[in-house]
C-alpha cells in the first residue's frame, strides 16, 4: 500500500487523520512540523505527502517548495483552513483541500492524486 | 511732496523775498550813507572857503582901517580895523574846529594866525608911533609885505580847499553813479533770484499736487476694485462666511452661509445673530454659546464647539465645523465678529463610512484566523465521525466521541469568543485589562505563532478601566499586529500593562505599552501615522487602522503617544495608550 506523509502542526487533528487514513488501508508517516516533515520526506519511501498550510515558523508552501526541489514526481495535497490560500503555492501543489470538506473528500482526493502520480502539478486543484 | 516738504516750501516762498529785499534795503541804507556823508564833506569844503573868504574880507578890512589912519591920523579911519578885530577872531576860532581833521590846513592856519598876530604887533607899532612916522614909505612897505604873507598863506589854503573840493565832488558824483548802478544790479538780483526761486518752487508745488490728484484717484479706483475683490472673493469662497458688528447684528453674509442659514442677505441683514445663526449641540440637543458673545470675551478666534448642528430657517439641520474671529479696526480696537463655517454632515458620513470599513477590514483579518480555529476542529469532527461510522470497536468509539466532544467544545469557545467582539453594550462597564489582553491574545495567537514572534506580557493585577471592550480590544489587536508586522519573522513583542498615576494633565488610569523588535518608525511617518488612508504596509494595509484606533481612544478620554522603549532588544516604536479609570464615552459614536 502507498505510503503518505502526514504533516500538521494540529496534534490532535493529525492523529485523527491518521486514524482516518489507516483504515483506508493506507501506510501513514507523521510530522508535527515542516522541518520534521522534510526529515522523513527525505527519509522513508514515500508516495504522497498531505501537507497542512498554516504551521507556524515553515509554513506548508515552504515545505511544499522545498519538497519540490528535491522529488518533484512526489505528489502533493495541501491542507488548509484558510480560504485565500496565495496563488504562487497553489500553483505548486497537486490538490488543495480545505479543512473541515470531510474524510471522504480527502480519501477520493488522495486517491485520485496517487493514480495520477507523475502527472503535472495543480491538475486537480 | 509730502506735507512736511510742502509747509516747507511754503515757508522759503515767504522768507526768502523777505530776506533778499532786507539785504537789499541795508545795502542801499549803506550807500545812500556813503553818499551824504561825500555831500557833507563837499559842504564842509564850501563853508571853509567861505571862513577863509570872509577872513579875507576882515583882512582887508583892518589893512584898509590901518592905512585910512596912517594916511589920515584920524582915529575915525580905524572904525572898520576896530569892527574886524573881533570876527576875525571868531573866524579862526571857526577855522580852527573845521580843519581839526586836516594837519596840513591846520598847519597853514597856525601860519596864518602867525602872520596874522605878527601884523598885528606891526600895526599896534603904526597905532602908537608919531604921525609924521606913520606914512613912512618904509613902513608901508614892511605892512604891504606881511599882508601879501597873510594873503598868499589864505590863497594857499583856498588853493587846497579847492583841491579838496573837487576831489570831493568828483568821489560824490562817482558815489551817486555807483548807487544807481548798484541800485539797478541789485533789483535786477533780487528779482531775477525771486523769479527763479518763485517759479521752481511753484512748479514742484504744481507737479506735487498734479501728482496727488493722480494718486488720489488712482489710489480710489484701486480701492474700489479691491473692495469688488474682497467681495467676489468673500461671495465665492466654498466656506460660508457671516460678519456681525459688536451688537452682534449680522452685517454680511455670502452665498454659502446663505444657503445654509436659509436667510437671504438682505433679510437676514440687521437681525441678531442668533436668530440668522441658530446653532445647538448635536449630542445634548441644548442651544450652543453665541459665538459672537464667546469671541468678544474672549478676543481671539474661538473654533466653536465640536458637534455643533446648525439649524436652518426651514428646519434643516447640518452638522458644522466652525471658528469665529474678531474683526479689529486699523487701531486695534474690535469691530466686529467675522464667523467662517463649513457643512460637515457629508464628511461626518464619510468618516463613518471609514470606521465602517475599517471594521470590517478588522472583521475580515480576524474571519480569517477564526476561520483556522474552527475549520481545524470541524475537520477533526468530521474525521471521527467517518472513524465512528466504521468502527465497531465500543472503546474506541468512546473515545472517538470523547475527542469529537473536545474538538466541538474548542470550536463553541472560539465562536463565543468571536460573538463577544461584536457584542457591545450600550453604556461603558468596567474592563479587567489583564482579561482583555489575553482575550485579544488568544485570537492572535495563530498568527503570531506562523510569524514565530514571541509575546510577553507584563500585566499589573486588577487593574481596570471603564469602556466599550470590542472597541479597545480594536485597538489593542491593531496595535499588536502592527508591532507583528513591523518585528517580522522571530521577532518579540513586549505588551506591559501597568497602573498610571494621575499627573496635571491626565487622571489616574492605566497605560499600555506596546514594544516590538522591528525598525522603528521614521520620524516622517510619525507625524502622520495617525492620518486615515496612512499605510506602511502598501496593498496590505487599509491605513485607517491607527486613525480609528485613535478615534476610539479619544472617546475613551485618552491619547495614544509614540516613544521608544527602554529596552535595547526592543529596537522598534513603543506605543503607548493611556485610557483614563473613568471614562466620559457616551453613546459610542464611532460605531457604524
Amino acid at each position: 500500500m502507498p505510503t503518505i506523509l502526514c504533516i500538521d502542526d494540529e496534534a490532535l487533528g493529525l492523529q485523527i487523520r491518521r486514524a482516518v487514513l489507516e483504515r483506508a488501508g493506507y501506510q501513514v508517516l507523521t510530522a508535527v512540523d515542516g522541518p520534521g516533515g522534510l526529515a522523513l520526506f527525505r527519509k522513508e519511501p514515500v508516495d504522497g505527502v498531505v501537507l497542512d498550510y498554516y504551521m507556524p515558523e515553515m509554513d506548508g508552501g515552504a515545505v511544499a517548495e522545498a519538497m519540490r526541489r528535491e522529488r518533484p514526481e512526489i505528489p502533493i495535497m495541501l491542507l488548509s483552513a484558510y480560504i485565500n490560500l496565495p496563488p504562487e503555492v497553489v500553483q505548486l501543489v497537486d490538490m488543495t483541500l480545505l479543512k473541515g470538506e470531510g474524510p471522504l473528500e480527502l480519501l477520493e482526493k488522495l486517491r485520485l492524486m496517487l493514480r495520477s502520480e507523475g502527472s503535472s502539478p495543480g491538475r486537480f486543484s | 511732496m509730502k506735507p512736511p516738504a510742502f509747509n516747507r516750501t511754503l515757508r522759503q516762498l515767504v522768507a526768502l523775498p523777505i530776506l533778499l529785499l532786507l539785504i537789499l534795503a541795508s545795502f542801499l541804507l549803506w550807500q545812500i550813507q556813503a553818499t551824504a556823508r561825500a555831500q557833507r564833506e563837499l559842504d564842509h569844503s564850501d563853508q571853509v572857503t567861505a571862513k577863509l573868504q570872509e577872513l579875507q574880507n576882515l583882512f582887508i578890512d583892518q589893512e584898509t582901517g590901518l592905512r585910512g589912519f596912517q594916511l589920515t591920523g584920524d582915529p575915525v579911519m580905524l572904525a572898520p580895523w576896530k569892527a574886524a578885530a573881533s570876527p576875525i577872531q571868531s573866524r579862526f576860532g571857526d577855522l580852527q574846529q573845521m580843519l581839526a581833521a586836516d594837519a596840513d590846513q591846520e598847519t597853514r592856519l597856525q601860519d596864518l594866525q602867525r602872520r596874522y598876530n605878527e601884523w598885528l604887533g606891526f600895526a599896534d607899532a603904526v597905532l602908537h608911533q608919531d604921525a609924521a612916522a606913520l606914512n613912512a614909505a618904509r613902513m608901508n612897505q614892511r605892512g604891504k609885505e606881511m599882508m601879501d604873507g597873510i594873503r598868499a598863506v589864505a590863497k594857499r589854503m583856498q588853493q587846497h580847499e579847492s583841491n579838496l573840493r573837487e576831489a570831493r565832488f568828483r568821489h560824490a558824483r562817482w558815489l551817486q553813479r555807483q548807487e544807481l548802478v548798484s541800485l539797478l544790479l541789485s533789483v535786477f538780483i533780487v528779482g531775477a533770484v525771486l523769479a527763479f526761486f518763485t517759479r521752481h518752487h511753484v512748479r514742484a508745488i504744481s507737479v506735487s499736487y498734479l501728482r496727488r490728484i493722480a494718486d488720489i484717484t488712482q489710489r480710489s479706483e484701486e480701492l474700489y476694485e479691491s473692495q469688488q475683490w474682497f467681495q467676489t472673493t468673500l461671495e465665492s469662497i466654498g466656506d460660508a462666511v457671516i460678519a456681525c458688528d459688536m451688537d452682534g447684528r449680522v452685517a454680511f453674509m455670502n452665498a454659502v452661509a446663505e444657503k445654509l442659514t436659509g436667510w437671504s442677505l438682505v433679510e437676514a441683514k440687521g437681525q441678531s445673530l442668533e436668530v440668522v445663526f441658530r446653532i445647538i449641540h448635536e449630542q445634548t440637543r441644548q442651544a450652543a454659546e453665541n459665538p459672537v458673545a464667546k469671541v468678544r470675551r474672549l478676543r481671539k478666534v474661538v473654533g466653536l464647539a465640536n458637534h455643533t448642528v446648525l439649524i436652518a430657517r426651514n428646519g434643516h439641520e447640518s452638522v458644522i465645523d466652525d471658528s469665529a474671529a474678531p474683526i479689529t479696526s486699523g487701531l486695534g480696537d474690535m469691530i466686529g465678529v467675522v464667523l467662517v463655517f463649513r457643512d460637515v454632515t457629508e464628511e461626518r458620513q464619510m468618516q463613518s463610512a471609514l470606521v465602517a470599513s475599517e471594521k470590517l477590514a478588522v472583521a475580515g483579518r480576524l474571519a480569517a484566523s477564526i476561520a483556522h480555529e474552527i475549520h481545524n476542529p470541524l475537520d477533526s469532527v468530521a474525521n471521527l465521525h467517518f472513524l465512528l461510522d466504521q468502527e465497531t470497536n465500543a472503546e474506541k468509539r468512546a473515545e472517538y466521541l470523547r475527542l469529537a466532544q473536545q474538538e466541538l467544545g474548542r470550536t463553541m469557545q472560539i465562536s463565543r469568543t468571536m460573538l463577544s467582539l461584536y457584542r457591545e453594550p450600550k453604556a461603558p462597564i468596567e474592563i479587567q485589562l489583564r482579561d482583555l489582553v489575553d482575550g485579544v491574545l488568544l485570537l492572535l495567537d495563530r498568527r503570531l505563532q506562523h510569524q514565530g514572534v514571541r509575546v510577553e506580557t507584563e500585566i499589573a493585577d486588577s487593574l481596570t478601566v471603564e469602556g466599550f471592550p470590542a472597541e479597545l480590544r480594536q485597538v489593542l489587536t491593531n496595535l499588536i499586529v502592527n508591532a507583528m508586522d513591523a518585528s517580522g519573522p522571530k521577532g518579540r513583542i513586549r505588551i506591559r500593562v501597568q497602573r498610571a498615576e494621575a499627573t496635571e494633565l491626565r487622571g489616574i488610569g492605566a497605560l499600555i505599552d506596546i514594544a516590538d523588535s522591528g525598525p522603528g518608525i521614521s520620524p516622517d511617518a510619525v507625524s502622520r501615522l495617525f492620518q486615515p488612508f496612512f499605510t506602511t504596509k502598501g496593498a496590505n494595509g487599509t491605513g485607517l487602522g491607527l486613525w480609528v484606533s485613535m478615534g476610539i481612544v479619544q472617546k475613551h478620554g485618552g491619547s495614544i503617544e509614540v516613544g521608544s522603549s527602554d529596552d535595547p532588544g526592543l529596537t522598534g516604536a513603543s506605543m503607548r495608550v493611556y485610557l483614563p479609570a473613568r471614562t466620559f464615552a457616551g453613546v459610542p459614536a464611532l460605531s457604524a
